[in-house]
């Protein structure tokens, strides 16, 4: 696409720029004035890791960025420093985390989820290695099917961590057919919000109101999950893995056996022998079986399911055809009971394949050609869906600012060639994300300044992306700044999730333990998503809750205490040194005369009360400049 | 310097925040709730879509299924009947457990006898024979029914109206409707002692956002999570909150006026006057030992519906807008499949005088009028049972009663009738969306119009469903 002319010719950086360029001048608006450096390294930590650049980074940064020649450059190099860090990973998949709707723990009386967190690490790892998107996509789908290794099954937990609902067996089947086809409708849902931004689920009822997606659309995929069901699925190879199996089966048994023999009344005699006995084939198997503990992925694997009547009509049974696929009859207005004609499982009508018909799915569940489909027919779509999560997250607001939802009923986009012509370069640069980060990253409209009083009064909204947009750090990235602040941060990656109540919890917030029926109260009241459902976007609430977690929980005032240890550490006794390094650490910059003077003022005739200190750490970790990137 | 002129240094002149400067410096000139809320508040006092008849609601909910034949429902029939052989039919049927599927049931006669009780003469058992002295305030609704008769998702629907999806609790969309008239409490309180079927997705804002979500209250000494002040003096944290203000209002100066940056500072102050509201509204030293005698609450006790009914009506008074009360909750509840007198029997005898104590209260206060008091629980339970010896009943969702009283409903009536057994509806069903639409209606709400824009299509309370029952409205 040709690159619009712009009048101000020396502003653009980046072929984005004269898009957004063009569109200002057309409103007769200028563009910000560049960001300054401290600013600038500030938001760049936030966007690319989640947390704050210490002091030593920022003056790094300040040196290396002046005179402004310089500038440019140093910029490329701090994004370059960032996108290697493991930390850019951990930042990015919590942000895909919420569209997956991740949880660690579901209801206990729900299918189990054990190893949910080989999933999250498993994503962390993929935008770490800057897995091409197009990949990241199908391997979610259908890994698989796609010959690649085993120990890739974990991609799969997409699928495998859907939200299943309690069936009760002992209710005829229509009632269970109601529940069972609510659980296809969720992975309908998530599927096409999450990859093509289309709320298909609407079609369950109705041919879509606003877009060209028909029941007969919504069927045709919902069929590829009547196709599936929940597994643990090995992740190596059936050379390892089958000879596991059977030795998981025996210790099942060997333990079925021993529980038994332990109930018996009268208790025979040798007992304990018995018992001794069985417990030691048990650890020989355990230990005499390479890779007995062997990770399991919590996968799908392909299964048709039919809801049919028990014998005598007893209830009902839920009939899983292992490696069979079924379609689906259309449903009146979405009732299974009330079924039409069948509808073969395809792609949506809106996107043909090359001979002008939807791709019919034809292998298995066809789980691999749905995966197909949505990188290759509808590659436009599903590129654009994700360019503009990744540019929403750099600028605070999309291109369409409906992240999930690109229909007719969405928001329109504000500028529709720069989102077509980033797309197509995007997918030019093999879907690289961390490409794309840099387009926008190196961009003259991300390096502007939030302060922009003109553009501020005339575009509310900033449709016109002419300043940065300013922006509040989510729940994660506020409490790993504050524990990294406090110097108490512990950086261990993956791994098991552990409870964030726990105040031995000093790990990144994305590795606490989400629970899909009994949400963390830390987390809730902190506008984290409901993990039962795809979450296209943060809701960003200021509520008094939030704020007494601030003044009141044992987790700020343990940090604040940290924090002033550290300030100790690093800036010795004087009360001038260890506030200057205080907003170093927190606010990348010195404090003003009059901060200063304000706290002399809150500290004197208490400069060596640690509680005074306590308190002055607590309001500056609950500051809005700690929790505002501007 | 002392601290209070340190305070006024750091704090002077301040624009943004009269109302915390105020409290601050201990000129408190302004009652509970009476500032204006900020422009951007989400909490902010809505106009309703017409004049309401109710200001707030408090929702009793009975989790496990109360026995609708055994107490608002009379049917002589049963007792005439009683262990004489029914039918069931095959559907209802397979609603049993599988080691009680005979096809031939009995019917089991109420364990309570009923009697016409007020002027109105409402037929009532004597389950709950306090609520029924209240019986010209009632308006029964005895032809209520429920999607689903298993208690997780009978729950979800008689707050969600989905009996599986994730949606927005009614009280979430009251708060999100009319906003608080209490800007130093939360607008959704819930009173749990531990957690319902289903969990906290009962009081769940889900894509509404997040400050309409019910605030769950434990009863006991700490109520409402890190609200106690941790630092022993008040003047202390003052000073703190006071630094915290200026650097607030520093920041704030200098970026312009951008409203995320005041709703926090916003949200700060309602902070600061919460730690003061909530533990006053929950501390009962100064309710009288008539209203402790009255709610049947020994002094001190924070224990049984007593004090969670007495919690209530401080909540309604302080302008909770809607207030729900669980009883029991996921286990030891109303599920009474082995023996109805003796559970039914224990648990009413723990809500029936405080329910009743709340009634005559709000109406004491004059308040009854204006606040709409709903008893409600997921499903009914069975008219019969398979042995003639039976003692429980099972799940009934296809027809069960719930009430309500005060705010714009007509008392001393009864709406909607089952058959003469209280298997199912007859006249006049109320489905939950019904139920939904009618209490939405009693706040001046239109629930067609009360809608909330998510994935692509504008969602509401009552789906796409649900009629006004005109026929309660006073």
């Amino acid at each position: 696409m040709p690159s619009p002319k712009v009048r101000n010719a020396k502003w653009p950086q980046k072929p984005i720029d004269p898009f957004l360029l063009a569109a200002m001048e057309r409103q007769s608006t200028q563009p910000a004035a560049p960001a300054d450096a401290r600013t600038i390294i500030r938001r760049l930590h936030f966007d690319l890791t989640g947390l704050a650049p210490t002091p030593e980074e920022v003056e790094a940064f300040v040196e290396g960025s002046s005179p402004a020649g310089n500038r440019q450059s140093a910029i490329a190099a701090a994004v370059d420093r960032l996108l290697s860090s493991p930390a850019y990973g951990e930042r990015w998949a919590r942000y895909w985390l919420d569209l997956a709707r991740y949880v660690d723990e579901t209801a206990s009386w729900l299918e189990k989820t054990t190893s949910a967190h080989l999933y999250r690490d498993w994503v962390i790892k993929a935008f770490n290695d800057d897995l091409p998107y197009d990949q990241f996509v199908m391997r979610q789908i259908a890994t698989d099917q796609m010959g690649l290794p085993p120990q890739d099954r974990h991609a799969l937990a997409f699928l495998g961590l859907a939200p299943t609902y309690w069936k009760e067996l002992q209710l005829p089947p229509d009632i269970i057919k109601a529940t069972v086809a609510d659980e296809w409708e969720e992975h309908v849902d998530t599927l096409s919000r999450t990859f093509l931004g289309l709320t298909l689920a609407c079609a369950r009822c109705h041919d879509h109101k606003s877009d060209p997606i028909t029941a007969a659309d919504y069927y045709a995929i919902a069929g590829v999950f009547a196709s599936v069901r929940h597994a643990e699925v090995p992740t190596m190879g059936d050379e390892f893995w089958l000879p596991v199996k059977k030795a998981r089966e025996s210790v099942a048994a060997l333990e079925k056996e021993r529980d038994e023999l332990k109930k018996k009344k009268p208790a025979p005699a040798d007992l304990t022998n018995q018992v001794a006995a069985i417990d030691q084939k048990i650890a020989g198997l355990k230990t005499g079986t390479p890779h007995f503990n062997m990770a399991m992925a919590t996968a799908v694997e392909d299964a048709a399911l039919f809801v049919i009547p028990a014998a005598n009509n007893k209830g009902t049974v839920l009939d899983f055809k292992p490696g069979q696929a079924r379609d689906l009859e259309l449903m009146k207005r979405g009732d299974p009971n009330k079924t039409g004609d069948i509808v073969p499982r395809r792609f949506l009508s809106a996107f043909p394949a090359k001979d002008g018909q939807p791709r019919r799915f034809t292998t298995g569940s066809g789980r691999l050609e749905l995966a197909q489909a949505i990188v290759q027919e509808a590659a436009p779509l599903t590129a654009r869906v994700m360019v503009n999560r990744v540019w929403r997250h750099h600028f605070g607001r999309g291109i369409v600012d409906t992240p999930s939802e690109f229909g007719l009923t969405g928001d329109a986009p504000s500028h529709p060639e720069l989102l077509d012509d980033l797309t197509a370069r995007f997918i030019k640069n093999g879907w690289s994300i961390k490409w794309l980060h840099r387009e926008i990253l190196l961009s003259a409209a991300w390096q502007q300044s939030s302060l922009a009083p003109d553009s501020e009064k005339r575009d509310p909204e900033n449709k016109l992306f002419a300043r940065m947009s300013r922006r509040r750090l989510d729940f994660e990235a506020w409490r790993d700044t504050t524990l990294a602040c406090a110097g108490t941060l512990e950086r261990s990656m993956g791994g098991v999730a552990t409870p964030l109540t726990s105040d031995k919890n000093l790990r990144r917030t994305l590795y606490g333990t989400v629970n899909r029926h009994e949400l963390e109260p830390m987390l809730r009241i902190h506008d984290f998503p409901d993990p039962a459902a795809h979450s296209a976007a943060r809701t960003e609430t200021a509520t008094a809750l939030q704020m007494l977690f601030s003044l009141n929980s044992p987790f700020l005032l343990a940090q604040a205490d940290a924090l002033v240890a550290r300030m100790e550490k690093e800036a010795g006794p004087m009360l001038n040194a260890r506030v200057t390094r205080a907003h170093a650490i927190l606010f990348q910059r010195p404090p003003t005369a009059k901060e200063l003077a304000m706290a002399t003022g809150f500290l004197t005739g208490r400069e060596t009360d640690k509680k005074a200190w306590s308190q002055y750490a607590q309001a500056l970790l609950a500051s809005n400049e700690t929790q505002f990137v501007d | 310097m002392n601290r209070r002129a340190a305070l006024q240094s750091l704090a002077g002149n301040s624009l943004l925040l009269p109302g915390m400067l105020c409290e601050l410096l201990g000129e408190d000139a302004r009652g509970a709730g009476t500032a204006a809320p900020a422009l951007t508040d989400p909490l902010a006092p809505q106009r309703p879509h017409f004049v309401p008849k109710a200001k707030r609601v408090i929702y009793l909910h009975m989790s496990g299924g109360v026995s609708h034949v055994d107490s608002w429902d009379y049917k002589p029939r049963l007792v005439a009947d009683h262990n004489q052989p029914y039918q069931v039919p095959r559907k209802m049927l397979e609603a049993f457990a599988e080691n009680n599927r005979s096809p031939v049931k009995f019917y089991k006669k109420p364990v309570w006898d009923f009697k016409p009780r007020g002027q109105s003469g409402l037929w009532i058992s004597e389950l709950f024979p306090k609520t029924a002295e209240c019986a010209d305030d009632l308006c029964l609704i005895r032809s209520m029914y429920n999607d689903h008769a298993d208690h997780a998702q009978a729950t979800l629907g008689i707050h969600t109206g989905s009996v599986n999806f994730t949606r927005p609790s009614m009280g979430s969309w009251v708060s999100y409707g009319l906003g608080t008239q209490n800007a130093n409490l939360p607008s959704f309180m819930v009173i749990a002692p531990v957690l319902p079927y289903s969990g906290a997705q009962v009081w769940a804002s889900d894509f509404l956002p997040g400050c309409h979500q019910g605030t769950h209250v434990v009863p006991g000494p700490n109520p409402v999570p890190n609200i106690q002040r941790r630092l022993p003096d008040a003047e202390l944290q003052a000073m703190e909150l006071g630094l915290s203000a200026a650097l607030n209002r520093r920041h704030l100066l200098a970026r312009g006026n951008d409203p995320q940056l005041a709703a926090r500072i916003r949200a700060f102050e309602t902070a600061f006057g919460m730690q003061a509201a909530a533990p006053e509204a929950f501390d009962l030293s100064k309710e009288s030992d008539a209203t402790h005698r009255l709610y049947g609450l020994e002094r001190g006790s924070t224990k049984g519906f007593a004090w969670q009914c007495l919690m209530a009506r401080r909540l309604a008074e302080r302008g909770v807008r809607f207030i729900e009360l669980i009883d029991t909750g996921a286990s030891g509840n109303w599920d009474s499949h082995g023996d109805v007198g003796g559970d039914h029997g224990r648990l009413a005898r723990n809500v029936d005088g405080p329910i009743a104590a709340l009634l005559k209260d709000l109406k004491g206060r004059g308040m009854l009028s204006d606040t709409l008091v709903v008893w409600g629980t997921e499903f009914g339970r069975t008219p019969f049972n398979t042995a003639k010896d039976a003692k429980g009943r099972e799940h009934h969702a296809q027809a069960f009663t719930c009430w309500m009283a005060g705010g714009g409903v007509k008392g001393g009536i009864s709406y909607g009738e089952t058959d003469e057994y209280g298997n199912a509806v007859a006249v006049n069903g109320v489905h939950v969306h019904d139920f939904h639409a009618t209490l939405l209606h009693l706040l001046g709400l239109d629930h067609t119009r009360l809608t909330y824009r998510h994935a692509g299509r504008d969602f509401r309370l009552t789906d796409v469903q649900g009629n006004v029952v005109q026929d309660i409205l006073a």
